[in-house]
């Protein structure tokens, strides 16, 4: 798929059809009932009720690291909509701009919207200011909308990841913002059900000095981990590397196939038994 | 006190649809059916959009029907803004997920499929679920028999976890040339009437070539 | 929610429990021990619903002491281990369950762990752990262990687990215990 810096200058295609805009967000429709945000929790939340009739596609395992090469991007790209896998290869790094990523974890719609909504933004802030937005800046714009939503449904986990300019250089920075509306910077996060395995391997693994080819081999490496443990994680792998010149796609990685070489390679994964 | 459910249970069967190097196929079911009764053995489901654009939203009905008519006001608007301007898969896609996600906290119960031909010639699924979020893909089943089709399309269209017997190697996805990827989905939906209550009587085909449309219709089982 | 982790090296069985006991909003002991030696060669570490815990298992040992006194031959860790599942499994059935779940770690000739819960699952792993402590340390352990572990690596791989679980779990669960359970018996190591 394009990325949002692709679509928006190139027609008037992405500006079909927006729905009409009060102060820049755009105007939902809710039902005219006491309690909007119960009935949408009573017909849509499948982890309440698994026999709820829509059903958003759910269940991730992201992450993100700073190191000395830069911010290393790893997903996995399951989607399911309670235990029925909707997607098998849905693409859980949003490019919100060449110097910019977010992952999304949660509801899918919400990430996609909201993260390209965010790439627009930050695109019009360099229109208007002739410089690019800082990481900071970005993800409280998107940590400003979830709080204003906050409690009426919506369902993001998210990592803002880029490089800003701080007293003239440019620093690597990683903003965790969620539903809640929390946002935290930090060096090392993982998002979504199966952010504990991946943590698993990840803090025993990691190191701030470890080389770029090593650090890549690690996020693949714990997003594999989640993908053997949790359910809701599989099918294959998206790796990304954020430099100053911008982030670098490194490829997909099928999970399944992953493994067996993993436990080849590592002489791991050993409670999966051979003869 | 009763709680407000705006949701009913009528609904088109299944629909399915594959893309190809040149084409893009659409078919559905023409069972239309409330719970357990059948309201119509021949109501089509496939919505022409204009601009070669063909859409399928299996879920509820009404739901289905408002979000074409939707649609279709804003590809007129889109033309009398733009000089008749076609809309483009990638935009009409887009435009979709607008409307879907704009009734985020009021959702509509459908999940859209959505084929045409991309810009670069090539035959263009997109699927959506009720919230909005969407992708491209090869191929797409939606409906009461997305659970059957679903895993029917992986393994042959898709291939998913198969060797080739002379190399050992994972099998391929090749393009599918029309008559297979046609006769895959009388297949499939044959497959689907015999399993599913709410599939059943004729299957609506749509195929979308650089030449234009073309329709077929073939028997499915009746009862 | 206490940790209870079961580590198989080559030639013993490490079982790793946390030292702390809360009840309510209090830390009552920072020095629990949720291991206890069944006979000579096996123990038991268990967690679950204070009270029906220690019942259980000293019933486990009880009757496990007992059946060696009268066939002057002690149990093997397997037979201790499908006893206390199959007490489980009975008691599921009955009108107030015991709801805990044990690690069996033993060594008879060769080391041995099995992993049983309160609804009577007993599988025999290479490496096991029960409750919460399991979402963060079983990709570790995927990674890390291998089958050849000798006492020194084993250590080493256990202070990898509870250096995660210092880490990353939300409570202070004040440390861990680690019981080594080899062809000498059952021994606190530290």
């Amino acid at each position: 798929m394009d990325t949002v810096i692709d679509q928006l200058p190139k027609s008037v295609d992405a500006a079909a059809a927006l729905p009409a805009c009060v102060n820049g967000l755009p105007n939902f429709e809710f039902p005219s009932i006491d309690t909007p945000s119960a009935f949408l929790r009573a017909f849509t939340d499948d982890a309440s009720n698994p026999d709820v009739p829509i059903k958003p596609q759910h269940g991730t395992t992201t992450l993100a690291f700073k190191f000395q090469g830069g911010i290393i991007v790893a997903v996995d790209s399951r989607a399911s909509a309670g235990s029925w896998i909707a997607s098998q290869k849905v693409k859980k790094v949003l490019e919100i701009n060449p110097f910019m990523l977010g992952t999304m974890a949660g509801g899918a719609a919400d990430c996609q919207f909201w993260e390209r909504w965010l790439g627009s933004q930050c695109r019009l802030y360099e229109l208007r200011n002739k410089k690019r937005i800082s990481v900071s800046a970005a993800s409280k714009i998107l940590a400003n909308v979830t709080y204003h939503y906050k409690g009426s449904g919506l369902s993001m986990g998210t990592m803002v990841c880029g490089y800003s300019e701080k007293n003239n250089t440019l620093e690597p920075e990683i903003y965790y913002v969620d539903s809640d509306g929390s946002r935290v910077a930090g060096q090392l996060f993982s998002v979504g059900s199966g952010q504990t395995f991946a943590y698993g391997v990840l803090d025993q693994g990691y190191d701030y000095n470890l080389s770029v080819e090593d650090a890549l081999t690690l996020g693949k490496r714990a997003i594999i981990a989640a993908t053997h443990r949790d359910a809701y994680s599989g099918n294959s792998c998206n790796l990304y590397h954020l430099k100053p010149t911008g982030w670098v796609y490194h490829g997909n990685y099928d999970a399944a196939a992953e493994i067996w070489r993993l436990k080849e390679a590592e002489g791991s994964f050993n409670d999966i038994r051979t003869k | 006190m009763s709680r407000f459910n705006p949701y009913g249970d009528s609904s088109g069967g299944s629909s399915l649809a594959i893309a190809g190097a040149d084409f893009a196929i659409l078919a559905g079911d023409t069972r239309h059916s409330t719970g357990f009764s059948i309201d119509s053995r021949d109501q089509s489901q496939i919505a022409d959009l204009g601009d070669g654009l063909f859409l399928t939203s299996n879920g509820f009905s009404a739901d289905a029907k408002q979000l074409v008519d939707d649609l279709r006001t804003q590809i007129k608007w889109y033309h009398h803004n733009n000089n008749d301007h076609k809309l483009s898969i990638s935009a009409a896609a887009r435009t979709t997920m607008m409307l879907l996600y704009g009734k985020r906290f009021f959702p509509y119960y459908v999940n859209p499929i959505m084929i045409g031909m991309a810009d670069d010639g090539t035959g263009a699924v997109y699927s959506f679920d009720p919230l909005g979020s969407y992708d491209r893909e090869p191929s797409r089943a939606a409906g009461h028999a997305s659970e059957l089709l679903m895993p029917f399309l992986d393994n042959q269209v898709t291939f998913a976890n198969q060797l080739d017997p002379q190399t050992g190697e994972p099998r391929k996805r090749l393009d599918l040339d029309l008559q297979t990827a046609v006769d895959l989905v009388k297949d499939a939906f044959t497959g689907a009437a015999e399993r599913q209550v709410q599939v059943g009587d004729t299957l609506e085909i749509v195929i979308l070539t650089k030449d234009g449309v073309d329709r077929q219709y073939y028997d499915l089982r009746r009862d | 929610m206490d940790i209870l982790l079961g580590i198989r090296t080559q030639n013993e069985v490490l079982l790793i429990t946390s030292r702390s006991l809360a009840r309510g909003i209090s830390v009552l002991k920072s020095d629990d021990v949720k291991v206890l030696e069944c006979n000579k060669h096996t123990a038991l570490a268990f967690s679950g619903e204070p009270g029906d815990t220690t019942n259980f298992v000293e019933f486990i040992r009880a009757n496990v002491r007992l059946y060696g006194f009268q066939n002057k031959q002690e149990l093997t860790t397997h037979a201790v281990a499908s006893y206390a599942r199959k007490e489980l499994a009975t008691s599921l059935r009955s009108r107030k369950p015991y709801q805990v779940n044990i690690l069996v770690a033993g060594h008879n000739g060769t080391p041995e762990l099995h992993w049983i819960d309160y609804l009577g699952t007993n599988v025999t792993l290479p490496y096991a752990a029960h409750g919460y402590a399991s979402y963060y340390v079983l990709s570790t352990l995927d990674r890390w262990w291998t089958e050849t572990l000798t006492l020194e690596e084993g250590l080493e791989l256990a202070r990898k687990c509870i250096d995660e679980l210092e880490k990353r779990m939300p409570i202070d669960f004040k440390g861990c215990n680690i019981h080594v359970v080899d062809q000498n018996g059952v021994r606190l190591h530290e």
